[in-house]
C-alpha cells in the first residue's frame, strides 16, 4: 500500500466524515448497556450451534442447532424432541402458513418439512446454488422469501465474507411449492434475516456488513423499492422479528469495535491476516470469546485487580434491541463482556414470551411475558 | 517487506534501529532551541546571497559600515522585543527614538551639555517617556496597543513641531568634541562603537531575561498575566519597568543616531515601530507574549535590516521595500500564531514512530503439543495471599523472616507477615510506581521505581535514594540523563546494582506506546556503590525488563519484552562486555527473571504473542495508523489475561511452564520468587500475591541465602 493510498484514505476520512466506518455510534439512550439479558433463564441443556427459532401453528417452538431441528413444546418449552436431521448445519427457520417448517441448510438450500417429515427442496436459483441461506419467511399468501448471505461462502464462514468485504448477498422469492425461484435483490451486504411486517404489506431485512435494516413493500412476489429503516447500527444485525405493539425486535450477533473497523480499512494487514492466520485468531467479531491467549486482545481488556471489565472492548457480545414503529430504539437487553449469552442470532415473540437464541453459548433463552416492557 | 531476523546483539544494529527521520524531527520540534533555527537559517542565507550577488559585500569596510547602520535599529528592535515578551506591545519605539534623537541634539547644541551629560540626559528622557507608557499600561491598566499608539502620535507631532523650530539652530551650530565624534564614528577593537555597545547590552539583556528574577517574572507575566499575579508577582511594577527599559533602549539608539547624523528631520524613525515589530516576530518572539530571547530579536532585526539595505542597494524603490517588509510581517505573524499554537501538537502527532519488528516464529503453547510451553493449569489454584488487599504487586520478594513484600501501583511496598500472611502493613511509601526489588547484603530492600529511579528501604522502613540519573548520551536529542522507567534490578556479588530503564521515550503511563513503537529505546544501567556513580552499560536496548545476575555472578540475564527474548550480558570473565542471545523464541513478552533453587531460572511472561499481534509487529505503518486512529483502549495488544511462568537452564533451554491459561487467578503475571519450597507470584494488575508448592526442591533455599549466604553458587 503506497503512501498515496494512505493520503487518499485520510482525505476521504476528512471529506466524508459521516461515513459510518468513521463513526461507530455510542451505545446510549435506549441502547445503554445493562445486564438484563444475562439475568434471563435458558431453556434446558445447551443446543450446540443454536441458530434460529420459529413458532409452529401448534404453539411448539422449532429451534435449529447443529444438524438438527428440535421441537420444543410444553410449559416453558422444556419438552425437547428431534424434529428433523440434515446432512449439514441448519440455520434460519420459518413456518409456512400451511404448517410446513422451512429450514435453511448450510451449503444445500431450503428444505420444507411437513408434519410427516417429508422434505421438499429448493437448491439453486438462476444456476447458482443456495449455499448460504440465512433466513426464510413466508407471506400470508404462501409466497416464500429468502435471504442468501453470500454466494462465496457457507454460513459458518461468515467471518471470511466480512473480512473479504464482500457484498454478494441476495434476496430471493419462490412459490409455496419451492418452485420458480426468483432473485429480487442482489449485491447485498450479507443479508442475515428477514421478516414479513405484521400488516403483510412489507418485508424487513437486515444487512450485517452494512449494519442496517431495510424495509420494502411486497405485493405477491413483487418487491417495492427498499428504504433504509435503521442505519449505522452499533452492531452486526442478524434476525429480525415483529414486536407486539408495532415495530420489531432485532438480534445483533456482535457489536462493532474500533479495532475491527480499523482492520477493515487496512487492506494489506487484512489480506496478510486472511492468508496466514486461522479465522478463529483474526481481528474480527466473534460469536463467543474463548479467552485463549492467541485470540487478539485489546489493551482495554486487561483484567484490572482480577476484574474482567464489562466495558472492555468486546470481541463477542450479546444484544437485542426493540425498535418502535417509527424506527427508534426503545429498549435493549445486553450481555456484556464476561456475560453469559453472547452471539445472539435470533429473537422472536412467541406465545410464552420472548425467545432469544444465543449461538455463542448454544443457549435458547426464554423471557416470560412481563420481563420486557 | 523484509523478513530477515536481525541479530540484536550488535550495538550498531540497535543504534540504526533507534533512528528514523520522523523520530528525529519530532524530538527536534520539542526542543526550545529549535524555534529560532528557521529564522537563523534565513539570516545566513540572506547574508550569503548578498555576499555572492553584490561585489564588495564581504569587505571589512562594508561589514563595519553595515554594523554601524544596523546598531541603532537593533536597540529599537530590542525595546520592541521586551515589550512583546511582557505580553504587550510598544508602538511608540520609533517615535521615542526620533524624540531622543532630537533631545540629544537639543541638549548638545542648545543647552551645551558635555557629551556624558547629553548621553545621561537623553537616556533619562527616553526613560521618562517610557515611564509615561508604563504608568498608563502598568498602573492604570490601559491597553498597550492603544496607549503606545497615542504616545506615538503625540511624540511624532511634537518632534515635528520642535524640528521645525530648531532645525536651523542644529544646522548652523557645531560642537568640537572628540568624545562626541567618537560616539558617532569611533570603533572598539575594530567594531563600531554603537554595535559594540549593542552587543554589550545584548549579553546583559540575555542574562537578565534568562537568568534573573526580573526575566523570569517578565516571561511569566507575558505567558499569563493572571497566573503571574496569583503567583505573587507584582505585575504593575514589572510592566512599568518594562516600558521604562524599552524607552531607554530607544533613547540609546537615538543618541548614537544623533551622534552619527548630527541632524534631525521629519522622517527620522518613521515606520521603525513597524519594522521592529516585523523583525522581532520574524525572529521568533511571540506576539502572544511570554516567549522570546534577545537573540531571536536580533536575528529578526538583522534579516529585516539586510533585506531593506540590500533592496535599496539593488536600486529597488523604497515603497516596494516597504511592501516586501509588510508581506514578511504578515507571513511571520501568521506562522507565529499557527506555530506556537500547534508545535506541541505536531510534535506529539509524529512522536510515535513504529519500526518493523520481525520476531522468531512462536513455539506452540497448545495443551498436548509436547512443547515445554504447553498450556496447563498449575497456577489456577494458587493459594492467594492478601486477596484484595494489594493493588498490582509487579514484583514480590521474601526476606529472611519469611515475610513477603509486594511493590504496588499506589507507590507502596506492602508487607504480609504471620504464619498465613494475614498481617498486612505498608512497609514503606516511596511514590512513583515501584517495580523490581532485591535485597542487598545489608538487607536493605533496593527497589526500581518507574518515574523516580532506584531507591532503597532500610530494614526499619526508612527510604533513601540510590540513584535517579545516569550519564547522558551525547548524540541523543532527548535528554536521557534522568531515569524514566526503572523496571527491574539485581545486585552482583561486588554490590553493583544492575537495572533496566525500559524506555527513555515514554513513561509508566504510556509504556504501551513503547511496545507499539518496537524500537530499542531502553537501556541497562549500573550503579556502583563504591564510587556512587551511575552509568549506562547497554544503550539502545529493546524494552529491557527483567534483570537477574547469573548464579555464578559472571553475567546478567536481561529479558527483552518487545523482542520476546532473553539476553546474557557478561560482566566478568573472559567474555566481559559482550552480549549474546540466550533464548530466542519465547512465545510471549518476557518480564521478570529470578534464580531458582536448582541452579536454573524462573521467567514470567506478561503477554503472549497472538498471531494477529505478531503480524502487526511486522507492519509498522499499521501500528502508526492504529495509534492515531484508534482509541488507546482499543489497540491491539498481546494476550495479557493469563499467567505464565517458565523455568529455563543456564544454557537457555526451557524446561517447563506453569500456566493459568485464562487468568482466573493470575492475569498479567509479571514476577515469581522461589522461597523455601514455594513459588510466590506477583502481577502488574492483579489483586493478590499467589503461591504454589514446588515439589522436589531444596526447601531451605531462599533468595537471600542464594545471593549473600550459604546457598551461593558463585564460589565453591
Amino acid at each position: 500500500m503506497g503512501a498515496f493510498t494512505n493520503i487518499k484514505r485520510d482525505l476521504e476520512q476528512i471529506i466524508f466524515r459521516n461515513r459510518e466506518q468513521n463513526a461507530i455510534p455510542a451505545m446510549d439512550g435506549a441502547i445503554s448497556p445493562n445486564n438484563r439479558l444475562d439475568a434471563l433463564p435458558s431453556i434446558g441443556e445447551p443446543i450446540p450451534g443454536a441458530d434460529d427459532a420459529a413458532e409452529g401453528p401448534d404453539g411448539a417452538l422449532y429451534v435449529s442447532g447443529g444438524r438438527i431441528v428440535y421441537r420444543l413444546a410444553g410449559d416453558g418449552y422444556t419438552n425437547r424432541t428431534v424434529f428433523a436431521t440434515f446432512e449439514a448445519n441448519v440455520g434460519g427457520l420459518g413456518v409456512h402458513p400451511d404448517g410446513r417448517v422451512l429450514v435453511c441448510v448450510s451449503g444445500r438450500g431450503l428444505a420444507a418439512v411437513d408434519a410427516h417429515g417429508r422434505q421438499t427442496w429448493l437448491r439453486q436459483a438462476e444456476d447458482q446454488p443456495l449455499r448460504c441461506l440465512t433466513g426464510v419467511a413466508a407471506a400470508a399468501d404462501g409466497t416464500i422469501f429468502l435471504t442468501d448471505g453470500t454466494t462465496a461462502y457457507e454460513p459458518d464462514d461468515w467471518c471470511r465474507d466480512l473480512m473479504a468485504k464482500n457484498h454478494l448477498g441476495r434476496l430471493l422469492t419462490c412459490r409455496p411449492d419451492l418452485d420458480s425461484p426468483n432473485v429480487l435483490l442482489r449485491d447485498l451486504y450479507y443479508p442475515n434475516g428477514l421478516s414479513i411486517t405484521p400488516d403483510g404489506a412489507g418485508l424487513w431485512f437486515t444487512e450485517s456488513w452494512k449494519h442496517r435494516v431495510s424495509r420494502t413493500a411486497i405485493n405477491g412476489s413483487v418487491l417495492g423499492r427498499p428504504t433504509v429503516v435503521l442505519n449505522n447500527l452499533a452492531g452486526y444485525p442478524a434476525r429480525i422479528a415483529p414486536a407486539s405493539g408495532g415495530g420489531f425486535w432485532l438480534a445483533m450477533f456482535a457489536v462493532r469495535t474500533h479495532l475491527v473497523e480499523f482492520v477493515l480499512r487496512e487492506d494489506e494487514y487484512r489480506e496478510a491476516m486472511i492468508r496466514t492466520i486461522p479465522p478463529s485468531r483474526w481481528v474480527a467479531p466473534a460469536l463467543a470469546t474463548t479467552n485463549h491467549c492467541h485470540e487478539p486482545m485489546q489493551f482495554g481488556s486487561i483484567k484490572a485487580l482480577g476484574i474482567e471489565k464489562p466495558w472492555a472492548p468486546p470481541r463477542s457480545y450479546g444484544l437485542i434491541v426493540r425498535i418502535d414503529a417509527n424506527g427508534d430504539p426503545i429498549e435493549s437487553l445486553h450481555s456484556r463482556v464476561g456475560g453469559r449469552y453472547h452471539g445472539i442470532t435470533a429473537v422472536r415473540e412467541v406465545a410464552q414470551g420472548l425467545v432469544i437464541v444465543s449461538k455463542g453459548s448454544g443457549r435458547v433463552i426464554l423471557a416470560k411475558a412481563g420481563v420486557t416492557s | 517487506m523484509s523478513t530477515t531476523v536481525s541479530d540484536f546483539t550488535g550495538f550498531s544494529t540497535r543504534l540504526r534501529s533507534s533512528f528514523s527521520p520522523r523520530l528525529l524531527l519530532s524530538e527536534l520540534m520539542l526542543k526550545q532551541w529549535f524555534e529560532p533555527v528557521i529564522p537563523f537559517t534565513v539570516m545566513i542565507a540572506l547574508a550569503l546571497y548578498f555576499t555572492v550577488t553584490m561585489p564588495d559585500y564581504r569587505t571589512a569596510a562594508n561589514i563595519s559600515s553595515l554594523m554601524r547602520l544596523y546598531a541603532e535599529f537593533g536597540f529599537v528592535a530590542l525595546g520592541m522585543a521586551i515589550s512583546l515578551i511582557s505580553g504587550g506591545i510598544d508602538l511608540s519605539v520609533g517615535a521615542i527614538f526620533a524624540a531622543c534623537n532630537f533631545a540629544t541634539l537639543f541638549y548638545l547644541y542648545v543647552l551645551g551639555f558635555p557629551t556624558w551629560g547629553v548621553i545621561l540626559a537623553t537616556l533619562a528622557t527616553g526613560a521618562v517617556i517610557g515611564a509615561a507608557n508604563g504608568i498608563l499600561i502598568g498602573y492604570l491598566k490601559a491597553r498597550p496597543f492603544l496607549t503606545t499608539l497615542v504616545t506615538l502620535i503625540i511624540l511624532r507631532a511634537s518632534v515635528n513641531l520642535l524640528n521645525e523650530r530648531f532645525a536651523t539652530v542644529f544646522a548652523t551650530t557645531t560642537v568640537d568634541s572628540d568624545a562626541w565624534d567618537y560616539m558617532g564614528e569611533g570603533n572598539v577593537l575594530g567594531v563600531p562603537i554603537n554595535a559594540a555597545v549593542l552587543l554589550g547590552v545584548l549579553v546583559f539583556g540575555h542574562i537578565l531575561l534568562s537568568r534573573s528574577r526580573y526575566g523570569w517574572h517578565l516571561t511569566a507575566i507575558g505567558a499569563s498575566r493572571k497566573a503571574a499575579r496569583h503567583a505573587g508577582i507584582r505585575v504593575e511594577r514589572m510592566l512599568f519597568a518594562t516600558y521604562v527599559i524599552s524607552g531607554t533602549l530607544c533613547a540609546a539608539g537615538g543618541v548614537f543616531y544623533a551622534a552619527r547624523q548630527n541632524s534631525t528631520d521629519s522622517t527620522t524613525g518613521v515606520g521603525w515601530e513597524f519594522q521592529a515589530l516585523t523583525a522581532v516576530v520574524l525572529g521568533g518572539v511571540s506576539l502572544a507574549g511570554g516567549k522570546g530571547t534577545v537573540w531571536r530579536a536580533m536575528i529578526g532585526g538583522l534579516i529585516v535590516f539586510m533585506l531593506t539595505n540590500g533592496l535599496v542597494r539593488m536600486g529597488i524603490p523604497g515603497y516596494v521595500t516597504s511592501a516586501v517588509i509588510g508581506l514578511i510581517l504578515l507571513a511571520a505573524v501568521g506562522i507565529d500564531v499557527k506555530w506556537s499554537k500547534n508545535r506541541g501538537k505536531v510534535a506529539q502527532k509524529i512522536y510515535v514512530n513504529p519500526a518493523q519488528l520481525t520476531l522468531s516464529p512462536a513455539p506452540s503453547i497448545e495443551a498436548g503439543s509436547g512443547s515445554p510451553y504447553a498450556h496447563n493449569d498449575r497456577l489456577v489454584n494458587a493459594q492467594a495471599i492478601g486477596l484484595d488487599q494489594i493493588e498490582g504487586p509487579e514484583d514480590v520478594i521474601l526476606d529472611r523472616q519469611d515475610r513477603v513484600y509486594g511493590s504496588t501501583r499506589d507507590g507502596n511496598i506492602i508487607r504480609f507477615s504471620g504464619p498465613n500472611f494475614e498481617q498486612r502493613e505498608v512497609f514503606a511509601h516511596i511514590g512513583g510506581r515501584p517495580l523490581g526489588m532485591q535485597f542487598d547484603k545489608d538487607e536493605n530492600l533496593i527497589v526500581a521505581v518507574a518515574g523516580m529511579g532506584v531507591y532503597g528501604i532500610k530494614p526499619d522502613g526508612a527510604v533513601f535514594k540510590v540513584t535517579d540519573e545516569t550519564n547522558r548520551t551525547w548524540y541523543k536529542l532527548n535528554d536521557d540523563s534522568r531515569l524514566r522507567m526503572a523496571d527491574d534490578l539485581d545486585i552482583a556479588p561486588d554490590g553493583k546494582i544492575y537495572f533496566s530503564d525500559c524506555t527513555t521515550r515514554y513513561e509508566m503511563t504510556t509504556n504501551t506506546l513503547d511496545v507499539m513503537e518496537g524500537r530499542p529505546n531502553g537501556r541497562l544501567v549500573c550503579y556502583d556503590p563504591a564510587t556512587k556513580k551511575t552509568s549506562t552499560v547497554l544503550n539502545h536496548f529493546y524494552f529491557p525488563n527483567g534483570i537477574c545476575v547469573s548464579h555464578d555472578g559472571q553475567s546478567v540475564l536481561i529479558a527483552s519484552t518487545s523482542l520476546c527474548k532473553v539476553f546474557r550480558y557478561w560482566i566478568e570473565g573472559p567474555r566481559k562486555g559482550s552480549l549474546e542471545i540466550l533464548i530466542d523464541d519465547l512465545p510471549g513478552l518476557a518480564d521478570n527473571i529470578n534464580r531458582a533453587s536448582d541452579g536454573n531460572y524462573w521467567l514470567a511472561l506478561v503477554g503472549i504473542r497472538s498471531p494477529a499481534f505478531d503480524l502487526a509487529m511486522r507492519n509498522p505503518g499499521l501500528r502508526l495508523r492504529m495509534v492515531k486512529q484508534v482509541p488507546i483502549d482499543e489497540w491491539l495488544a498481546p494476550g495479557m489475561n493469563h499467567g505464565c511462568v517458565l523455568k529455563f537452564t543456564e544454557q537457555g533451554e526451557v524446561l517447563g511452564s506453569w500456566w493459568d491459561p485464562s487468568g482466573i487467578s493470575h492475569s498479567t503475571l509479571t514476577s515469581m520468587r522461589e522461597h523455601k519450597g514455594y513459588l510466590y507470584l506477583g502481577g502488574l494488575e492483579n489483586n493478590r500475591i499467589g503461591r504454589i508448592k514446588l515439589e522436589g526442591v531444596d526447601e531451605a533455599w531462599t533468595g537471600y541465602e542464594a545471593y549473600w549466604g550459604s546457598k551461593r553458587r558463585d564460589r565453591h
